[in-house]
């Protein structure tokens, strides 16, 4: 379970993240909406370990992790697919998803074979391009890889950043249902940021709604769906 | 309108405070402290130059012992083979230094961090050869020899005849100071501003209408007319050759720099009794110990290369920001 | 043609010799961002070790080993006590511009090469010292005529490939290769996917230093050491890599041979003064031109 208490996030001048608290909980999909610079992408960093909260806690499973470093925290078991689908251009798919599991190679060398085997399964498109610079890939490819380099250090909690940004309708389906369907089978534990609320929504369990850095509502995702006026006054639609 | 003028008489000012202070303290030492205090003063000159460049726009140079050389071997020709006064030949070695700084600058302005210093490095290691390469011109090895002359006649109530290095001073001095002044107004200029947004942060500069790369060239230029200036006087000392504006020299300046503070005008005068006067004081304070040749030889260098470092971990404004900082909260403290 | 074929394979063994500064370079800069301009003290240092070690009688390749493992000890020493501080100060005013961040570690390497000078000029003296080949400097003869060029030379190119071999497989072929080349193209991501950067980065200045004290180590029996003797040939291995292209290790690795063909067939068939000028005349035009190098990449290069 991952809890997110009072936690405000500022960079030099602006605070981006102010006082928010909310749990994610285990085996189940959090999704985190909100429109441009509502903080999201500045919660994901910072649960990552990329920037220090400037006040306020992130406890994973009971212990605390905000201040650790980013490698430590992917060996805690969060695992963050980033924005903007990024993974290396220049190294290849192969070398993309290897990398996620490098850390784990010395101690569990079969399972990480295993691991990459399966990713392969997962996103067959990725296995016909093995060998492909990851920089040639289309973007929904590319948001795949970024996935499976996340998932391939076999993580207890995924961080997923804007995973449609830029795809088509058809691509993201595809994309979330697979981890969603994860998520069913494997017990993961998901944190979803999206701002396209409606797909976010679908397949989660539990929403919650970011606007300029504060927690407008946090309730059942159905329940959150089903609220026009939530919606019309802080998505726009 | 009338902001500019008080900044202008305020640069003035201190300007001349600066030079009241240097000769008073100038006529009161021994002779060898005078040359060393020209020297101070030359160097001043030439951390300018980098703070100029480096401190306001970013631009980092480790060649410019290079640009010096330049001017020290303009002045020397002008002197000996024009037989030009000094006091033409010296503005006008700043030209052909600003001249070739400009055209340097032209290259500068296309190139980013790494590229600019490993470039300007280059330029300092091969200009050696160059003096080598056409020896009837520049003296190869040797170099060219040139100083200062004797003092003018009217000035002899000021400077005694008999005294070449308070003449020396006074020469430095007077360029110092008008470094100085140029200096002070350059540093609150509005192009100063304009530097100073390139410098941290280019695309929003860009945003701003200015011109990046030909900002960049001027302020090469203008860096280099200093650092012109500046090699001029260090040849008058006597010699113009390969070994006085060696790459030692450009370290020293860098050094300088840093060590006062790469962003300030205070700073580059820290650094540059810093850099002059450290060999003096750690002679002076390991005479006791009778150290062997070979470990004072390179004590200075050492200390000297130890402090950039320390100084670039530990502190890198330099002793000029921490001295604003202490000013700052004792004015602070005071004011509650 | 006996001038040309000497000229030639002088060129050859220089060549090998920059591309191994070269290289020392371009994994420094690959992985910390920065011209390590203290490079070639860290070999100048390691060779002053070797030749004590070799004046007291040991062997030439104990000596060897040893001038290796100096040179990847500064390196690390560098990285750590310098570089790594100056990350987390990022904080300071002065560091808060783009530009001054990339020019505060390469004042602080020039700084790190006058302590190094400093300190070898304190322990030896900085008297000027010999170093031996480990096979013979004088040329072969071949059927009565002496061939154009030395046991040495052939030593010197064959193990500089065997070094060029191993580091490309190494990168290419091993995790730990892949790490270093991750964290060097992205280390956010390289992070993200728990890899120790800070570690990674180190290794790369321990290489770099290894490799530099071996091209310390090949030019020394032909100009004596002092401790300001390997300045010129960092200077000449920094403009091998922007000839070559700074991002590309290969670029920079054939940016080495091709100033040492230049320097050599320069120094033979005009004057040895005009080598420095050709050298900055070939850097002003392949930056002005072709920035990213003649093997980089178009997009390679960081700005
Ligand atoms: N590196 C930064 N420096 C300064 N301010 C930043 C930085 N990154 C983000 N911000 C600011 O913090 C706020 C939140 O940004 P964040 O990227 O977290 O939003 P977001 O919800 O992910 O938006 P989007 O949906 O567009 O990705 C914004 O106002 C943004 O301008
Ligand atoms: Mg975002």
């Amino acid at each position: 379970m991952l809890e997110i208490k009072e936690l405000s996030v500022s960079y030099d001048s602006v605070q981006a993240v102010s006082g928010i608290s909310f749990v994610a909980e285990t085996g189940k999909i959090t999704t985190v909406i909100g429109a441009n610079g509502a903080g999201k992408t500045t919660l994901l960093r910072t649960i990552s370990g990329l920037i220090a909260p400037k006040s306020g806690g992130i406890s994973w499973n009971g212990s605390e992790i905000q201040g650790l470093r980013p490698e430590n925290i992917v060996r805690a078991g969060i695992a963050q697919a980033p924005e903007g689908h990024a993974v290396i251009a220049e190294l290849t798919v192969e070398e993309n998803i290897r990398m996620g599991a490098l850390f784990r190679l010395r101690k569990n060398r079969d399972d990480v074979r295993a691991a990459i085997a399966e990713m392969y399964e997962l996103f067959p498109r990725l296995a016909e391009r093995k060998n492909q610079k990851a920089g040639t890939l289309s973007g929904g490819e590319r948001q795949m890889l970024a996935i499976s380099r996340a998932l391939v250090s076999r993580p207890q909690l995924l961080l997923l950043d804007e995973p449609s940004l830029g795809l088509a309708p058809l691509i993201v389906e595809q994309i979330i249902q697979t981890v969603s369907a994860l998520c069913r089978e494997t017990g993961l534990t998901v944190l979803l940021v999206e701002q396209n609320a409606n797909t976010a929504l679908e397949v989660a369990d539990h929403g919650v709604l970011l606007a300029l850095g504060k927690v407008v509502a946090s309730m059942p995702a159905a329940q959150l769906r089903a609220d026009e006026s939530l919606r019309a006054a802080y998505l726009g639609y | 309108m009338f902001k500019k003028m008080d900044t202008a008489l305020r640069n003035l000012g201190v300007a001349a405070l600066f030079f009241v202070v240097v000769l008073l303290v100038g006529k009161n030492v021994g002779p060898y402290n005078q040359s060393q205090i020209a020297v101070a003063l030359i160097i001043f000159i030439g951390v300018l130059s980098i703070n100029i460049l480096t401190g306001l726009s970013g631009q980092l140079s480790l060649g410019q012992g290079a640009l010096m050389a330049i001017g020290g071997y303009s002045c020397a020709l002008m002197i000996n083979n024009w037989h030009l006064s000094m006091w033409i030949a010296i503005p006008l070695s700043l030209v052909s230094a600003a001249i070739a700084g400009y055209l340097l600058g032209l290259v500068a302005a296309r190139l980013s961090g790494p590229y600019l210093a490993g470039t300007t490095l280059l330029l300092a290691l091969a200009l050696p050869t160059i003096a080598n390469r056409f020896e009837t011109v520049f003296g190869g090895e040797t170099g060219l020899s040139i100083d200062f002359g004797t003092p003018t006649q009217w000035l002899s109530g000021i400077v005694s005849q008999d005294s070449f290095e308070l003449w020396q001073l006074f020469v430095a001095l007077i360029f110092a100071t008008v470094s100085l002044f140029l200096t002070c107004n350059l540093f609150t200029s509005r192009s100063a501003r304009s530097w100073r947004a390139l410098r941290d942060h280019e695309p929003a500069a860009e945003l701003m209408g200015i011109n990046i790369s030909r900002t960049k060239t001027q302020i090469f230029a203008i860096s280099s007319a200093f650092a012109g200036v500046a090699g001029a006087l260090y040849g008058l000392r006597g010699l113009v050759g390969p070994s006085v504006f060696g790459i030692a020299l450009s370290l020293s300046l860098l050094t300088g720099s840093i060590l006062g503070g790469v962003r300030s005008i205070l700073g580059a005068g820290i650094g540059a009794v810093i850099v002059v006067f450290l060999p003096d004081w750690i002679g002076k304070a390991m005479h006791p110990f009778a150290l062997a040749d070979q470990l004072t030889n390179y004590l200075p260098a050492l200390l000297s290369s130890l402090l950039l470092v320390l100084t670039i971990v530990i502190n890198p404004g330099g002793i000029a920001s921490s001295l604003y900082a202490l000013a700052r909260r004792a004015r602070g403290n005071f004011k509650k | 043609m006996q001038t040309f074929l000497n000229a030639f394979f002088t060129g050859g063994s220089r060549g090998a010799i920059y591309a191994l500064v070269a290289l020392g370079l371009v994994l420094v800069w690959r992985g910390a961002g920065l011209i390590n301009f203290a490079q070639m003290g860290q070999a100048m240092f390691s060779a002053y070790v070797a030749s004590t070690l070799i004046a007291q009688g040991k062997n030439y390749w104990i000596a060897f080993i040893a001038a290796l493992v100096v040179g990847a000890v500064l390196g690390a020493a560098i990285d750590i006590l310098v570089i790594r501080p100056l990350k987390k100060k990022s904080g300071s005013a002065i560091l808060n511009s783009p530009s001054m961040r990339e020019a505060i570690p390469v004042i602080a390497s020039l700084g790190i090469l006058g302590i190094l000078q400093a300190l070898a000029g304190m322990i030896w003296a900085g008297d000027e010292r010999g170093f031996p080949a480990p096979v013979s400097t004088s040329a072969i003869s071949l059927g009565g005529k002496s061939a154009p060029f030395t046991p040495f030379d052939l030593f010197v190119i064959g193990t500089v490939f065997a070094i060029l071999l191993a580091t490309s497989l190494f990168l290419s072929k091993t995790s730990v290769g892949l790490a270093m080349r991750a964290s060097a193209l992205n280390s956010e991501v390289a992070r993200l996917s728990g890899i120790r950067t800070r570690s990674i980065r180190t290794l790369g200045w321990v290489i770099s230093g290894a490799v530099a004290s071996i091209a310390g180590l090949f030019i020394t029996p032909a100009t004596n050491i002092a401790p300001n003797s390997l300045d010129l040939i960092l200077i000449v291995g920094f403009a091998a890599c922007v000839i070559g292209g700074l991002d590309s290790l290969m670029g920079s690795v054939l940016g080495g041979f091709i100033l040492g063909f230049t320097t050599s067939f320069i120094g033979v068939y005009d004057v040895p003064e005009d080598i420095f000028i050709a050298i900055f005349a070939m850097l002003i035009l392949v930056m002005l031109f072709r920035p990213q190098g003649i093997f980089g990449s178009k997009a390679g290069r960081r700005v």
